[in-house]
């Protein structure tokens, strides 16, 4: 769906971003992953014009970019940063409505829009679109940011450290409440992240970048089985890289047929906390549930170890 | 043995009670002029008034200091503070009537020392009593609206005709409309003017930083001008424009009057709407309007539906600083013909006539307040709107 | 639009209205002293009375402003004195000021030839600074003039004067002294800061501290009320400042009338006069329109 083409930035002598070239598949979730100064956050506001590129072109869905006015293209496309970037002057119900008022919706449209998607981020009190940002908690303020931004139906979203506010604990279930979000919408989500660890739980694709090149762009598991560079190496973490490729994988993938188990896990559970159940409880094996209850066969130890054994 | 502790002593109403009462000890209430030019000998109340109800207004006063001194509830403070208020108003009047001998225009009984302390003190216990009460800004509009009413029912009732500001306003009150209408003119006028030049300039400056400090810095330079040079320094290019074009004096651009007052107060006023704007919208977070660019609004959206709603608190208190230094500054503009209260003003030391003074200085301090008070409300208005 | 438009129409009536009549209104104005503003009444009244159409821009400030105003012609006409002249054209050397006649032709020529400002007809009185005893003392002593304040002081009069300091310092009672042959000793002078006269013919009128002399200006309105008498300057010391009418000359080519209307009003007011109308308007506070109408209704000088 986006194809980026020869993408550069360079400001005076400084190279940001270095001839990029990438394809982002519709419908899945693509991280740009890298330190502080490698150029990430650069290319990614450069797919919706916010920094105009130097050389090379973006297409989405074969258009270029550059072919329509900028302001139009990003009434088009969803746009959440750190910061949430809330209108304080504004409610709730007024921030999440803006890119729709802009392209002339009705409102009853809008309106519903604005309801469906409180429901949709379990901000459902009944007063809650008429409270300002400043009333809201930090987990409910990027809720609304992200809700802002799909407001308009865009097929795409771009985020910005989207969770790189939120203390510890809530980041996580914001994570999964993304997750959920792209199931239900089925948005196209390229997001921009310095933490591996958000990179490998939520990209389908990863992309590293360093000193403004793409280092490697491929799903998580090969990053860690067959990383392209020391650096993709590096940030990955060698510590624990066998339990981050188990992560990877749910239950219900890898299981296979066999005799029940006294011990059950989740269809949906990672393979890394399956083996760490299975360690827990002293078991050797588990039987894997769907969520109806039926079984999808079986996990050994043996079988889980030989799978992190990849690498 | 048990020890009483004394109730606790308000500072504030330590402080003005003592000033109240060494008023009313040593400063004289009012001052008899057998003229209008002579200057006048104190009088005291017992001299002329009943005993009765002097004691009466003296009671009142006490109580007011009581109060002051050892009542902590805003409310009750404000009451007895509105009473001394009340009573000193009736006897000031009193004394006007009681001193004037029937029918006599010449003489002239003016409010003393005394008077004049015991009403700021007064005064001060009432806005600090409204003040403990913290209301909201549209009560605030409404308790100065109430005051007005109060004040000119008063005077229209005639109750301080015999006081000597009174019938300088009797012989001039035709004037008095005029000038009237010409200071808020000026006053308003260019403020206006100012406001439609100095947001623009402003915005600018926010956006390219390279300006501000050549912008600011003439501004500056602008504003330490000494407000009588520059009038003067006016008159003649504006006299010279009137000159060749008769239709621009026609509207009233000369070199003497208005026009150069307006010039001369549009340029003071520049100086606060255009920083207070740069930081007003330096202030808006960039988060929001990032945010804002990366939706979709364009640069003018963005600037008047973000920027400019979030920066207006701050933009309005410098416009509120701008209407009361010009409410102040246009005073000046009486020396090169502008007219306003100022003229009052310079007649009454040309001629050594302090109530004509008073005529042009007391509604000049009485707008400014108002003012004030209005745009304040104003701006907390907007604050709670723009949280 | 519309703006641009009235701007048009006006300018367009202004056109034609200057071609038409050649009798335009004329704008009356004057300083701020009351006495000033009572003349320019007087003036405005005068005009209207004999079917000319006024503005009145009187009270409109300090005399450097009026002058201006008067030479940009943005005002047609109001009441100068004399001797300011002599500032005018830097000319205060000039002994011609100390005398009304030869001061008036000096600087009726001087504006003419400098400005094209006409001099109308001045009045007979002058309002510059001189020195006014209790009459009580005047009486006694026989004092009318300075010759005789001179030799009384001189003969060891108990003379106690109040004046302000730019009075005593900058040369004027000096430049009498020395006129009139008497000196004051430190003791004899009560300086006041700032120039009020109010102050110095209060404390005459009080006998503050002894005060039996005050200086004042010639034509002050406290003077009647506070029973004092001014000593006429006989030997002419002082430049003399008499109240004239000063007119642009295009205003009084249009209007020839206005000299003939004005000169009996000028020639009526002569220092007692203008010490009597001045006193109802500083010391019993009347409006000085009023008492502007009244005088002229009294002297019947209204057609």
């Amino acid at each position: 769906m986006i194809n980026i083409e020869g993408l550069s930035k360079r400001y005076g002598s400084t190279t940001v971003v270095d001839a990029v070239s990438m394809s982002i598949a519709s419908g899945s979730i693509t991280v740009i992953v890298g330190t502080s100064g490698s150029g990430k956050s650069t290319l990614l506001r450069m797919i919706n014009r916010l920094v105009e590129p130097t050389t090379g072109r973006v297409l989405i869905d074969g258009a270029d970019t550059s072919l329509t006015p900028a302001h139009l293209l990003r009434r088009r496309i969803g746009y959440v940063i750190q910061g949430h970037g809330l209108f304080p002057h504004r409610t709730v119900a007024e921030n999440i409505a803006t890119v729709p008022r802009l392209l002339g919706w009705e409102r009853s449209r809008v309106a519903a829009r604005v309801e469906e998607l409180l429901r949709v981020f379990q901000l459902e009190s009944a007063s809650f679109g008429r409270k300002f940002p400043h009333q809201l908690s930090g987990g409910e303020q990027q809720r609304v940011g992200v809700a802002r931004a799909l407001a308009a139906e865009p097929a795409l979203l771009l985020m910005d450290e989207p969770f790189g506010a939120l203390d510890p604990v809530i980041r996580g279930k914001a994570q999964d409440d993304l997750l959920d979000i792209q199931r239900r919408f089925g948005t196209t989500i390229v997001l921009v992240t310095h933490d591996m660890d958000e990179a490998f739980r939520l990209g389908d694709c990863v992309a590293v970048m360093k000193q403004g090149r793409v280092l490697q762009h491929d799903r998580p598991g090969v990053l860690l089985t067959r990383p392209a560079d020391p650096f993709v190496t590096r940030l990955s973490g060698t510590a624990d890289r066998a339990l981050k490729l188990l992560s990877l994988t749910t239950a219900g993938e890898l299981a296979e047929p066999g005799p029940t188990e006294k011990r059950t896990v989740a269809a949906a559970a990672s393979l890394r906390e399956v083996l760490s159940d299975l360690i827990w409880s002293g078991a050797d094996a588990a039987t894997v549930l769907n969520p109806d209850g039926s079984s999808a066969g079986r996990l050994t130890v043996a079988r889980l170890l030989a799978h992190g054994r990849q690498g | 043995m048990t020890v009483r502790r004394l109730p606790a002593l308000d500072p504030l109403g330590a402080l003005l009670g003592a000033v109240g009462v060494a008023a009313l000890a040593f400063l004289p209430f009012v001052v008899f002029k057998s003229n209008r030019i002579v200057p006048g000998e104190a009088r005291a109340l017992l001299d002329f008034l009943p005993a009765g109800p002097v004691f009466g207004f003296y009671l009142m006063l006490a109580l007011a200091a009581g109060a002051a001194l050892f009542v902590a509830n805003a409310r009750l403070r404000l009451a007895c503070a509105l009473l001394g208020v009340i009573a000193l108003a009736i006897a000031v009047a009193a004394a006007g009537n009681a001193l004037t001998p029937p029918g006599n225009k010449v003489v002239r009984v003016a409010p003393g020392a005394g008077f004049w302390v015991l009403l700021i003190a007064l005064g001060l216990m009432t806005t600090d009593a409204i003040t403990r009460l913290r209301p909201g800004p549209a009560l605030r509009v409404l308790l100065l609206l109430i005051f007005a009413v109060a004040a000119g029912l008063a005077f229209a009732s005639g109750a301080f005709d015999h006081l000597s500001i009174m019938r300088e306003y009797a012989v001039n009150s035709d004037r008095f409309a005029r000038e009237a209408r010409q200071h808020m003119l000026l006053a308003f006028g260019s403020l206006g003017a100012a406001v439609v030049v100095a947001l623009p300039v402003g915005i600018l400056c926010h956006r390219v930083p390279r300006l501000r400090a050549g912008v600011i810095g003439t501004l500056n330079l602008i504003q330490t001008i000494p407000s009588i040079a520059l009038f003067g320094i006016l008159m003649a290019p504006l006299g010279a424009l009137a000159a060749a074009f008769p239709w621009a004096a026609e509207h009233g651009i000369r070199g003497i009057g208005t026009a150069p007052a307006v010039v001369a107060l549009f340029l003071y006023s520049l100086l606060p709407v255009v920083a207070n704007t740069v930081v007003g919208l330096g202030r808006v977070s960039p988060a929001a309007v990032d945010a804002a660019r990366g939706m979709g609004l364009t640069t003018w959206q963005i600037l008047a539906h973000i920027e400019f709603p979030l920066a207006l608190p701050v933009i309005l208190t410098g416009i509120r600083i701008v209407l009361v230094q010009n409410i102040g500054l246009v005073t000046v503009a009486a020396l090169i013909g502008g007219g306003g209260f100022g003229a009052f003003v310079f007649q009454g030391i040309g001629q050594t006539a302090m109530d004509l003074v008073l005529l042009g200085a007391i509604p000049i301090v009485m707008l400014a307040f108002s003012s004030a008070v209005l745009l304040d409300a104003l701006v907390d208005l907007m604050n709670r709107a723009a949280q | 639009m519309p703006k641009r438009l009235k701007s048009l129409l006006v300018f367009a009536l202004l056109v034609l209205g200057g071609m038409s009549a050649s009798q335009a209104t004329v704008v009356v104005s004057s300083k701020l002293s009351s006495e000033s503003v009572m003349i320019g009444q007087m003036i405005r009244l005068l005009l209207n009375a004999s079917g000319i159409r006024t503005v009145d821009r009187t009270a409109l400030g300090a005399t450097p402003v009026v002058r201006k105003a008067l030479i940009a012609g943005e005002i047609d006409i109001y009441t100068e004195y004399t001797g300011n002249a002599g500032f005018f054209f830097n000319r205060s050397a000039d002994p011609a000021w100390k005398e009304l006649r030869a001061g008036y032709e000096l600087g009726s020529r001087l504006d003419y030839e400098a400005n094209r400002i006409v001099w109308l007809a001045p009045a007979n009185a002058s309002n510059a600074w001189a020195l006014a005893v209790r009459k009580d003392l005047a009486r006694t002593n026989h004092l009318r003039t300075m010759s005789d304040f001179a030799r009384w002081v001189s003969g060891g009069g108990k003379v106690v004067l109040a004046c302000s300091a730019e009075f005593a310092n900058a040369g004027t009672l000096r430049s009498l002294e020395k006129t009139y042959g008497f000196r004051m000793r430190p003791e004899q002078l009560i300086v006041l800061a700032g120039g009020e006269t109010s102050a110095t013919i209060g404390a005459a009128a009080a006998r503050t501290n002894g005060t039996n002399t005050a200086m004042v200006y010639g034509t002050d309105g406290g003077i009647v009320a506070a029973d004092l008498q001014v000593l006429d300057d006989d030997r002419h010391d002082q430049p003399v400042y008499a109240p004239v009418p000063t007119i642009r000359e295009a205003i009084l080519k249009a209007n020839p009338r206005i000299a003939q209307i004005v000169s009996p009003l000028m020639a009526s007011l002569d220092t007692a006069t203008l010490q009597a109308l001045n006193a109802r308007v500083q010391v019993n506070g009347e409006s000085a329109a009023a008492v502007a109408e009244d005088y002229l209704r009294s002297r019947r000088l209204l057609p």
